[in-house]
């Protein structure tokens, strides 16, 4: 259990070992303190670890006791290391925007340089933005460290709580829907062309739709290998993390049905915060997160629960991580 | 008639006759291109135009091989000068 077999991936125990773990679940449940330690585990089995925090409400830096930002950061060396990125949506947009920008600025003469900006920044304030350049960037740090050449061997992300993530994990499918709708119009509008030229029309716009079609295969090629990635149960899974009380229990259930529906394999289960049964108050605390804890069980069926007990003290940095990786082995 | 200008007379002949058959076909390609470019079009400059596109971040990406089109598009869909303040390609 300790190594997984070549290749890289996690020693989950199970045949297949994803390289891929998403950690999700309701807020305020343990996600980051849980994603840390399975992080820290596989670190000390001697895999190189890139944890990834998707999450506007970073608490990463927070566990590792150190500032994080958008380029990856060592934040652990042992026989393997875990190196942290807080996503920073801003600065991707900023990346993003800025190379159109500069496309545009070859292509247009010297007084439509600032009215081009202006365009662009419309797109910066458009519904959707934010989201998108959270995937762009979840997408670049994630298809490249799956790569089976990369320099890491399993990928930890740290997900927002369950709304966010799942509308997220939604993206790649409709925006390959819509580059393909777009790709489609540009088919068409060729096939005319073509049939133009047949009947001895002109030649235009041959190198304008080929430059078109070149950007929108390059980006739903992109979306679909994130896609194509996410509901593969060899390279990805889904760690659901939860405390055995009703509103995380039922959220819990909701996020399970939508990942199932979105065809997105979950691995785990994983119940936090177990009350011991050590006087009376945690002892009546300790049967009422039984009872949840059975109807969580019924409704998610066929998925491995890992229970973890109420730790003393704050899960922050390497000792305490590692105490809670030992109940996730 | 000599062979160069039965050679020659064949020739305007032809050229006639195809334009008599193949010209309507080729208006009608040539429009059915334009609307599918003007539609493209309008996806790409939606939240320009003032519709909120939530794809503006990715259609963005499309603008610049689409900036030699937009005159002609803009003149194309009956507006007389540019409807983007900020494009000043008239």
């Amino acid at each position: 259990m300790l190594l997984s077999g070549s290749g890289g991936g996690l020693s989950d125990g199970v045949d297949r070992d994803p390289r891929l773990v998403l950690v999700s679940g309701k807020g305020g449940v343990g996600k980051t303190s849980v994603s840390c330690a399975l992080a820290l585990r596989e670190a000390r089995a001697g895999r190189r670890v890139l944890l990834v925090s998707t999450d506007p409400a970073h608490n990463l830096g927070h566990a590792w006791g150190t500032a994080l930002g958008d380029d990856p950061r060592r934040v652990l060396v042992d026989a393997g290391h875990v190196d942290a990125v807080e996503i920073d949506p801003a600065r991707t947009v900023q990346q993003h925007l800025r190379t159109v920008g500069e496309s545009l600025r070859r292509l247009l003469p010297e007084r439509m340089h600032g009215p081009a900006e202006q365009h662009l920044e419309l797109a910066r304030d458009a519904p959707g933005t934010h989201e998108s350049a959270v995937l762009e960037r979840l997408a670049e740090l994630v298809v490249g460290a799956c790569h089976p050449s990369s320099a890491y061997d399993v990928v930890v992300v740290d997900t927002a709580p369950t709304g966010h993530t799942l509308r997220l994990l939604a993206l790649p499918e409709r925006l390959t829907t819509w580059t393909e709708s777009l790709l489609a119009n540009r088919d068409r509008s060729e096939r005319f062309g073509a049939a133009l030229r047949g009947l001895g029309g002109g030649e235009e716009h041959v190198d304008r739709d080929a430059e078109l079609r070149r950007v929108l295969v390059r980006r739903r090629d992109r979306f679909a290998g994130l896609r194509d990635l996410l509901v593969d149960p060899e390279r990805a899974g889904f760690w659901l993390v939860a405390t055995a009380e009703r509103l995380p229990v039922a959220e819990t259930q909701a996020l399970h049905t939508q990942l199932r529906a979105l065809g997105i394999p979950v691995r785990r289960l994983v119940v936090n915060r177990r009350s011991p049964a050590d006087g009376a108050v945690l002892t009546a605390r300790r049967a009422v997160e039984d009872q949840h804890l059975a109807v969580l069980a019924d409704a998610v069926p066929g998925v491995p629960l890992t229970e973890v007990p109420l730790l003393p003290g704050d899960l922050t940095g390497e000792p305490a991580l590692a105490a809670l990786a030992e109940h996730l082995a | 008639m000599t062979r160069g200008r039965w050679a020659a007379t064949r020739e305007a002949l032809r050229a006639g006759l195809e334009e008599l058959y193949a010209g309507p076909y080729r208006a009608t390609m040539r429009r059915a291109r334009r609307e599918e470019d003007d539609l493209f079009m309008l996806v790409v400059l939606a939240e320009a135009l003032g519709v909120p596109d939530p794809a503006a971040y990715w259609s963005a990406e499309l603008l610049p091989a689409t900036y030699e089109e937009f005159h002609a598009w803009h003149r194309r869909i009956g507006m007389e000068r540019s409807p983007l303040d900020h494009v000043g390609c008239c």
